[in-house]
């Protein structure tokens, strides 16, 4: 296995890609008494238009699959339900879909390899009726209207409508009622068989574990699939443009909440340049509305923020933003206060001290990752899946210097990429 | 891991844990005191108003600016509910001194922030600085008026707030807007001083930092010094005598999904039949293989979330289930026919052993989080006994199903809450 090294953390990767083309990521932590697996295929809620790499048939497929296919894998033939099975065991078992991949999990102190064994078996063998499929609906549709009911959530989605035209992340990840009304056994197969070839998969290990004997148990219970080519994914075009500046719903709650975001259309190849990026966008977003900073201070004091904003930068190949969301009585005023803050820096540069200081402290932001077994195992599959190695955060933090990062706010903070969602009080 | 416990005045403890299993230190102060009516919302304020500003660091961005020096160290407050007491809770984490890119030593920094902050605040003309009190007012009442905004956590305070009427776990955490006229900086302030020389002090220290060098650590806080010895005032753990009719509330909102809580009482006293209405709970709605989620999920297709839990220092469970609003009758029904199959005993010898597997599974992952062992330790310091996690777990194992047989039949609905359109 391929090792690398972090010494500044001292935690060490170890890395292999399997002749069927699977990654398999250990990362030791000798001194937890936690174990953590997590399984991923590079298929989430994006990946709605493909070509299926065998019969070249190309599919379109219904909003919310890659979600439905989630919750529909536990199901087995002898009717029982592997996230019984591995609860049973006295596991943590769980699974999610992102916009760009699927995860299957458990966490555990006791019983490692049975519940490997059950992971494992239930990942590779699907089994879809009609029957099982109809019933899934059901349940979906309630997970469906709970985030109906979540302000936030209809935030997130105006904001992704504001920002994009057609790219998919405008989809809900879990489709609506009427997207699922029209899934079958069929369309999950077609899917299934596309997207969980070990060669579109990714599974990261964590716990006290030796790294090669882990290994060997994963490679004994890989059932052997057929090799397919590359899927080749269909997304529409990049769009250079926001859709619209501005998305506001009403909803019953005591105070607005709002999401302000910048679409980022400056695409970055390299990797590790995605990172740096990352990097100077998270000290620059901090720096902007941050804690400690000035704007902060202020809106603070006037009573028109009551906690620092959430600050996120989601990328993949085919989208990339920045969301800055919290809670206003007046949101106007807090897209106008970074509006001016942003045009300032631009024009004076940042203040040297502002930005060592900040820097500082993503720096330890990055190292406090590193405390559970279950945040570094999604951490390194989330990463992964987007190309990225999650050491490079703490390998490449020195080299973001800030004249690189006053070139990062001139070229993703611009106005004309700015949006505001809004979800107002009733 | 090791845990140490000293008292180092009267109604001041230090709790260590030493442990090697983080990349942080972090360092925990709570003030434990009685919940009423009376200062329910002052102690929300309080907590509020000394993160403002302390007289060393007097304002919020200082205190910010501080601790991004110093590797973005955490400072963080809530002010929470255990048993009938009110917990204003303290935290600073910070990266540990190996793992720093230089050298620098952060322990004493960091106790000296914190301790600054809870006890030495920002005064002026006797009192909490006015315009801190005022904004800090304004703040809390749209917190106090946020509890709305999520739909799932409104619907279990509100099942709470009428199972336990007019009693102290009743009280809404946060306090009551009505309240805020009535308080200034100086009446708050003498309010303050009084909670300060009266309360419970917990300290506690975990993460690389040994026990003796803690200790240490902590004697040699000036401001730790300067506290008085007091007998603590606080609540010990006791069951409230609640009635056992069974009341329905509905509220009406603007929602598409319904939100069913079933709030329960488990009426018995033995401290060893908490370890049975784990059980109990786990086999209810604990996990995948729980009755609420075989049967108003994966049978019946009623709901996403179908759980149960349970509240160990007011003995109450609580079962809560997102649903069409058209299936409350259905699923009233179903959850009640899952109350009745537990009272005749129809479970299996698997189903105990599935539940004690799940729980002794999270108490070993216990040490696994800092935040998470410090809570255990403060629980046991509050119950008055002290049970090792091994204790336990122990306990956990020797559950038998007749036990749990038994005490389901003393454990009743006591509120049935439905939120709706």
């Amino acid at each position: 296995m391929k090792i690398i090294e972090s010494s500044k953390i001292k935690e060490k990767e170890y890395i292999e890609k399997l002749d069927n083309g699977m990654t398999v990521i250990v990362i030791p932590k000798p001194n937890l008494d936690k174990k953590y697996i997590i399984w991923g295929t590079h298929f989430g809620s994006i990946d709605n238009r493909f070509i299926m790499p065998k019969t070249g048939e190309e599919v379109f497929i219904p909003d919310g699959v890659a979600h439905f296919l989630e919750h529909k894998m536990f199901e087995q033939p002898d009717g029982t339900n592997s996230l019984d099975t591995l609860m049973a065991l006295g596991l943590d078992a769980n699974a999610y879909t992102t916009n760009d991949h699927t995860a299957y999990l458990f966490e555990c102190t006791n019983n490692f390899y049975k519940g490997l064994d059950e992971l494992m078996d239930y990942v590779q063998h699907p089994y879809f009726t009609d029957e099982n499929v109809e019933k899934e609906k059901g349940i979906i549709g309630q997970e469906i209207k709970m985030y109906d009911d979540e302000p936030s959530w209809r935030m997130y989605m105006n904001a992704m409508d504001c920002m994009y035209k057609k790219n998919p992340i405008k989809i809900d990840i879990a489709g609506s009622i009427e997207s699922i009304s029209k899934i079958t056994p069929d369309v999950l197969y077609k899917c299934y068989n596309t997207f969980y070839n070990p060669s579109n998969m990714i599974m990261v290990v964590c716990g006290n574990f030796k790294p090669e004997q882990i290994l060997e148990e994963i490679k004994k219970r890989l059932v052997k699939k057929e090799e397919q080519g590359e899927i080749k994914r269909i997304y529409p075009e990049k769009e250079t443009e926001i859709n619209m500046p501005y998305k506001e719903v009403e909803m019953e709650v005591s105070t607005p909440i709002f999401a302000i975001g910048y679409k980022d259309i400056e695409g970055a190849e390299d990797k590790k340049e995605i990172v740096r990026k990352h990097i100077a966008i998270e000290i620059l977003m901090n720096m902007i509305i941050g804690k400690s900073s000035k704007a902060y201070k202020e809106l603070y004091e006037a009573g028109d923020l009551l906690s620092t904003p959430d600050l996120d930068y989601e990328f993949s190949d085919e989208y990339a933003h920045i969301l800055i969301s919290g809670q206003s009585k007046n949101p106007d005023k807090i897209q106008e206060k970074i509006e001016e803050v942003v045009d300032k820096y631009k024009k004076e540069g940042l203040e040297e001290d502002h930005f060592n200081r900040i820097k500082k402290k993503i720096y330890g932001d990055y190292v406090v990752e590193y405390n559970s077994v279950g945040e570094i195992a999604r951490m390194f599959l989330a990463d992964k899946m987007k190309g990225i190695n999650s050491f490079d955060y703490i390998e490449e933090y020195n080299t973001v210097t800030k004249d690189y990062t006053e070139e990062v706010l001139k070229n993703v903070f611009k106005k004309e990429n700015m949006v505001m969602s809004v979800v107002k009080c009733k | 891991m090791s845990y140490k416990k000293k008292e180092i005045k009267q109604g001041i403890n230090i709790h260590n844990i030493t442990t090697n299993k983080f990349k942080t230190n972090l360092y925990a102060i709570f003030l434990t005191t009685p919940l009423n009516r009376e200062n329910v919302t002052k102690n929300a304020l309080i907590s509020a108003v000394l993160r403002r500003g302390s007289q060393e660091l007097q304002s919020q961005d200082k205190i910010s600016k501080k601790l991004e020096e110093m590797y973005g160290a955490v400072f963080d407050c809530g002010i929470e509910k255990t048993g009938d007491n009110h917990v204003l809770k303290f935290y600073l984490e910070a990266i540990s001194e190996e793992f720093l890119p230089e050298k620098e030593e952060l322990a004493k920094k960091c106790l000296e922030i914190l301790t600054g902050i809870i006890f030495n605040p920002l005064i002026e003309n006797n009192g909490f600085k006015e315009e801190y009190i005022e904004s800090e007012k304004n703040n809390l009442k749209q917190i106090i008026n946020s509890k709305i905004d999520n739909k799932r956590t409104y619907s279990i305070e509100r099942c709470i707030e009428e199972m336990f009427k007019n009693r102290p776990y009743g009280l809404y955490r946060y306090g009551y807007i009505e309240d805020l006229d009535k308080i200034t900086p100086e009446n708050l302030y003498e309010y303050y001083k009084k909670l300060i020389s009266e309360c419970k002090i917990d300290i506690f220290v975990s993460g690389t930092i040994d026990e003796e060098k803690a200790i240490k650590l902590v004697e040699e806080n000036s401001t730790i010094q300067n506290l008085n010895a007091r007998k603590p005032i606080f609540a010990e753990n006791k069951e409230d005598e609640l009635d056992g009719k069974e009341k329905i509330v509905e509220e009406h909102m603007q929602v598409s999904q319904g939100n069913l809580v079933i709030g329960m009482n488990v009426n018995s006293k033995e401290q060893e039949d908490k370890y049975v209405a784990s059980i109990y709970n786990a086999i209810l709605g604990g996990g995948a293989n729980s009755k609420l989620f075989q049967n108003v999920r994966e049978k019946e297709s009623l709901a996403y979330t179908a759980v149960s839990t349970y509240r160990r220092q007011k003995n109450a469970i609580f079962i809560r289930c997102g649903i069409e609003i058209g299936n409350f009758q259905k699923a009233l029904e179903t959850i009640k026919k899952q109350l009745e199959d537990i009272k005749n005993g129809d479970f299996t010898d698997e189903d105990i052993n599935n539940s004690k597997k799940l729980i002794v599974e999270s108490i070993r992952g216990i040490s696994s989080e800092q935040d998470t062992e410090i809570t255990y330790y403060y629980g046991q310091e509050l119950s008055g006994e002290f049970t090792t996690l091994e204790e336990y777990m122990r306990k956990i194992e020797k559950v038998s199903k007749e036990e749990v047989e038994k005490l389901a039949k003393e454990i009743n609905i006591n509120t049935i809450y439905f939120l709706r359109d």
